[in-house]
């Protein structure tokens, strides 16, 4: 079985060619164990300090927050790995919810809103990527304009309107089986999903090769621009996605809703040990990154840390992740 | 044909080769006068030299910052975080003036933050060797953040009437202080690109960084450079911007990353580095900006400007990436 984490690390054999073992092969070199490692740290340090915190509902309300930063994460890591990247997902997210709200309003159901959002979303990332890799506009470009058109027309054609989401549409943000929330088994499937394509189909191989090394790709022939594009068609799928969980915990909407998220997104996907250079990185990265997150907003708020202090949480955290990278390219420079 | 119009541009932009240099710039004020005409004809009473000299005030501060963007993307470089700091420079000014400094020390204060912010973020793209997107990514976040913690959604508006005088003041009740300046830098910046060694390697830096590094050019030290330019920029644009709105929040400049490199960009220079001129840039400042002005006069609502500057920037950047093919 090839392993889901580029980097050339191999799990065929019980012991690789340096005789490590497989444990330290593919759980101690894998990307997201420090995260991982950081994750268990933290819930034991707010476990024992903050009040409120060690509680089954609140873990809960953890796993429901990270979830919507975990779907679009999924994808959105995708788009990273390949040395590319998107910032408009906080403003698709937005069209796709009020698209579903509407939808929901006047037809009722959650079918119907559902698969709305998904086309929509999937034509904003189709745009996306058509432009980033065929329209050869660099994709910081591409997605920084898209995340303002989008929010400029929200708050044209939305920003008066209220929006109230019967309770029989959000399915996906409020039953739960078994006591677990459908968006998080939902979260589930997709990662299995993810890991499944990224281990046995040739586009999640493309990916890492691709994002490790570009020019090496092309030269192998491998489909440069398509493995891009299908990386940003996800990501704007994933959004029409989570934009129903979003919008089904929530309930209603403002023409300002998603702010940031783009943000939050990907702090996740860099704090969870993807590589912002492209080419390193597992498929559970967002996921441990999105906990990471989700648990660090949610003990500032049992600590009543001021809401006006997560994006400054959030730049300390991009910055560390991305410059432990850093360092860490540093060291393997001096190492050769 | 890539290789060829960035050795024209690096070439070109620098040293005179006025068709090479003034091709780009000639068409965008062709299309600035016609854009004039047309909005004064479309909507009655548009048209006055006192309303279109009012209306600078509105686009001086983005144009501080475009002058330093368009240094940033000669070297191939980006900032995101320009908007962010403006907002961090305006709250410092509020809050050091409302916390007892004096209120002339307070914008001195909140103009060093500026060069300070700039100077992080070229020393972390440098040291770490990371692409300056990710970096002013995370500050963008990072500077915002500082500036909602400290005012707290809190704004101060009690300043003295002289502090008015940064972005209110008019020469002859007609012209904007702030516009002089904005000339001013204009031509500084002019000079510094295009006659100085500092603006070569900015072009070269951006035209091949691995090349100029063994040319001898210190590429980590005009990087830092550049970026702690943009800082003093903002500052400046920070200091205006406070003293326009007479007041300092944290939310202030929110989009001004996306207006800056639109305008950029409009102006001809080439997101990946290597080409861009600054008389470019300021034809991009005065179309997209006189844009912005003639749809807001028409009454329609400010929010779609944030649609058009982002169409603007991809179809800008699309075209320049793209026309070159027709060119060969």
């Amino acid at each position: 079985m090839p392993s889901d984490q580029g980097d050339g690390v191999d799990a065929r054999s019980p012991k690789d060619r340096h005789g490590r073992s497989i444990l330290s092969n593919t759980l101690l070199a894998r990307p997201e164990t420090p995260a991982l490692l950081f994750l268990i740290l933290l819930l034991a340090v707010f476990s024992v300090t903050t009040k409120g915190f060690f509680s089954v509902n609140n873990f809960i309300g953890i796993l429901e927050q990270g979830v919507i930063i975990a779907i679009v994460g999924l994808a959105v890591n995708q788009v990273i790995l390949s040395a590319e990247i998107d910032v408009s997902v906080g403003s698709v997210l937005a069209v796709c919810a009020f698209i579903y709200g509407n939808l929901a309003m006047m037809f009722g159901g959650n079918l119907l809103p559902l698969f709305a959002t998904l086309a929509v979303g999937t034509a904003i990332g189709l745009l996306n990527g058509v432009l980033s890799t065929y329209g050869k506009v660099p994709s910081i470009i591409t997605t920084l304009g898209a995340l303002f058109v989008y929010r400029g027309l929200i708050l044209l054609l939305a920003g008066a309107q209220v929006l109230n989401v019967p309770k029989t549409s959000r399915v996906l943000g409020l039953s739960d089986v078994a006591g677990i929330p459908v968006s998080v088994l939902l979260l589930v499937v997709l990662a299995v999903g993810f890991y499944w394509v990224s281990t046995n189909t040739a586009w999640g191989r493309n990916i890492y090769a691709v994002g490790g090394n570009e020019s090496g790709a092309t030269t192998l022939g491998l489909p440069v621009n398509r493995t891009r594009l299908i990386a940003f068609v996800l990501s704007g799928a994933a959004c029409g996605l989570a934009a129903a969980g979003f919008l089904g915990q929530i309930g209603q909407l403002q023409a300002t809703a998603g702010t940031s998220f783009e943000l939050r997104v990907i702090t996740a996907v860099v704090l969870g040990g993807t590589s912002i250079r492209g080419g390193r990185g597992s498929v559970f990265s967002p996921i441990v990154g999105a906990l990471l997150v989700g648990v660090i907003l949610n003990a500032m708020t049992l600590n009543r840390v001021p809401g006006t202090m997560e994006l400054f949480v959030l730049g300390v955290l991009i910055l560390l992740s991305v410059s432990s990278e850093g360092i860490r390219q540093r060291y393997l420079e001096k190492k050769i | 044909m890539t290789e060829n119009r960035s050795e024209k541009a690096w070439t070109g932009a620098s040293w005179g080769n006025p068709f090479g240099k003034l091709g780009r710039t000639t068409v965008l004020a062709i299309i600035f006068i016609f854009q004039i005409i047309l909005t004064s004809v479309l909507v009655p009473g548009y048209f006055s030299v006192w309303g279109l000299l009012d209306a600078t005030r509105a686009f001086v501060e983005v144009g501080f910052i475009s002058l330093a963007m368009t240094l940033i993307i000669i070297t191939g470089g980006i900032d995101l975080s320009v908007g962010a700091l403006l907002a961090l420079v305006s709250v410092t000014i509020g809050f050091s003036y409302q916390a007892g400094l004096p209120l002339g020390a307070a914008s001195l204060l909140g103009v060093i933050v500026g060069v300070a912010g700039g100077t992080l973020n070229g020393l972390v793209t440098t040291y770490f060797r990371l692409h300056p997107l990710v970096v002013t990514l995370g500050t963008f976040a990072l500077f915002r953040g500082i500036a909602f913690a400290v005012s707290d959604a809190d704004a101060v508006s009690n300043f003295p009437q002289w502090f008015s005088v940064f972005g209110q003041y008019k020469f002859g009740g007609m012209v904007p202080a702030q516009l002089v300046v904005l000339v001013i830098c204009a031509v500084i910046f002019w000079l510094l690109l295009s006659k100085t060694p500092f603006g070569r390697y900015v072009y070269a830096i951006g035209h091949n960084a691995t090349a100029s590094r063994f040319s001898g050019v210190a590429t980590q030290k005009v990087t830092v450079a550049v970026y702690a330019i943009m800082g003093l920029m903002v500052g400046l644009a920070g200091l205006v911007h406070t003293s326009r709105i007479f007041s300092a929040r944290g939310n202030a400049g929110f989009g001004l990353e996306l207006v800056a490199i639109a305008i950029v960009v409009l102006g001809g220079a080439r997101i990946l580095g290597g080409s861009g001129t600054i008389w470019g840039t300021v034809m991009g400042l005065l179309i997209l900006s006189y844009l912005q002005d003639g749809l807001s006069f028409a009454g329609v609502r400010g929010d779609i400007g944030l649609t058009i500057i982002g169409c603007a920037l991809i179809l800008g950047v699309f075209l320049n990436e793209n026309i070159q093919k027709f060119r060969k």
